[in-house]
């Protein structure tokens, strides 16, 4: 392969070949898009789309410092936009949390914190959105998501 | 006191799950750069999504980089010299609408005519070279007879004497 050809999403600007940003996160970005669009053939096909887009070019190093994952699900969120309306909702039974699911995080959420964090994750709305949703205050949705990170950080043993 | 109450506020989660205004983000990394603390809370935060993304990894088929790779290899490599840019020449238009303006005069010091004119030309210039033989040809006849006007007419004074 070209080795012009590189991806350049790094914290320290460095390029990282695409095969390399694949062994690291594809697993991680694919188990994301899964959970977006509720199809493993169709995500392989956004996970392509993703990785050829790094490979022409594209950056996703807009931030010197911010996680290398966190920019490639970003860049991920904003490929998935037309399966948002019509991804799972996490407080129905669409989703399993005992205690060998893997999201099994998001099953220890109250329904308002399992609303705020999957409708920010799985279906992209913003606080505007959620809070009128919920018929809250922008702060109040923040204050929400931030208990959910907590209930997932703790359930991880941290 | 204001960066803790910054941190707990929620906007560092609102920023790595890609829900922050633009003002927000804009704040946030200068806030970032200026206290160590907000750092060390946003890389706990993106170790939280990455733990999240980890519990719900699934392992792509060995096909998905097959076509991976087969995209980047049929990719073509734009050159590094920036594109020439091609714009037609265009001069601002003064008239009115309805108004078209007729240039009556070229600037050119030349003109283009089609080849047929070169027979009229030469056509031309023979029948000027006839006529001009012909004018000095009857020029000379009349002199000539002018001249034996006179003789005659002397002749007729001199037989009345």
């Amino acid at each position: 392969m070209n080795s012009r050809i590189q991806a350049t999403t790094n914290t320290q600007n460095k390029l990282i070949p695409p095969r390399e940003l694949y062994d690291d996160y594809g697993a991680m970005l694919l188990g994301y898009i899964v959970g977006v669009v509720n199809d493993r053939h169709v995500a392989g096909q956004y996970l392509v789309e993703i990785f050829k887009d790094l490979s022409n070019g594209l950056s996703v190093n807009q931030e010197k410092g911010s996680s290398v994952f966190v920019q490639l699900q970003l860049l991920a969120r904003k490929k998935l936009e037309p399966f948002f309306e019509t991804a799972k909702n996490c407080s129905t039974t669409d989703f399993v949390y005992d205690a060998q699911s893997k999201n099994r995080s998001i099953g220890l959420m109250t329904p308002d914190q399992q609303t705020v964090f999957c409708g920010m994750h799985y279906h992209g709305k913003s606080v505007n959105i959620l809070a009128l949703e919920l018929n809250k205050s922008g702060d109040e949705i923040r204050k929400i998501l931030k208990e959910s990170f907590t209930i997932i950080r703790n359930s991880n043993g941290r | 006191m204001v960066v803790k109450e910054y941190i707990e506020s929620g906007i560092l989660e609102t920023y790595v799950m890609g829900a922050a205004s633009e003002a927000e983000v804009k704040e946030l990394l200068y806030l970032k750069s200026r206290y160590p603390e907000i750092n060390l809370a946003l890389k706990e935060l993106e170790e939280d999504m990455e733990r999240i993304a980890q519990n719900m990894a699934m392992i792509p088929p060995p096909a998905v980089w097959d076509r991976i790779d087969e995209e980047i290899n049929d990719l073509i490599i734009a050159p590094d010299v920036a594109p020439e840019i091609f714009k037609k020449k265009t001069e601002p238009k003064t008239e009115k609408p309805g108004q078209q303006y007729i240039e009556v005069e070229s600037e050119s010091t030349h003109m283009k005519i089609h080849k047929n004119w070169r027979w009229v030309f030469a056509a031309v210039f023979v029948l000027g070279k006839i006529f001009l033989g012909f004018a000095i040809y009857f020029y000379l006849e009349n002199r000539q007879a002018q001249e034996r006007i006179q003789e005659l007419k002397t002749e007729v004074r001199q037989l009345r004497k």
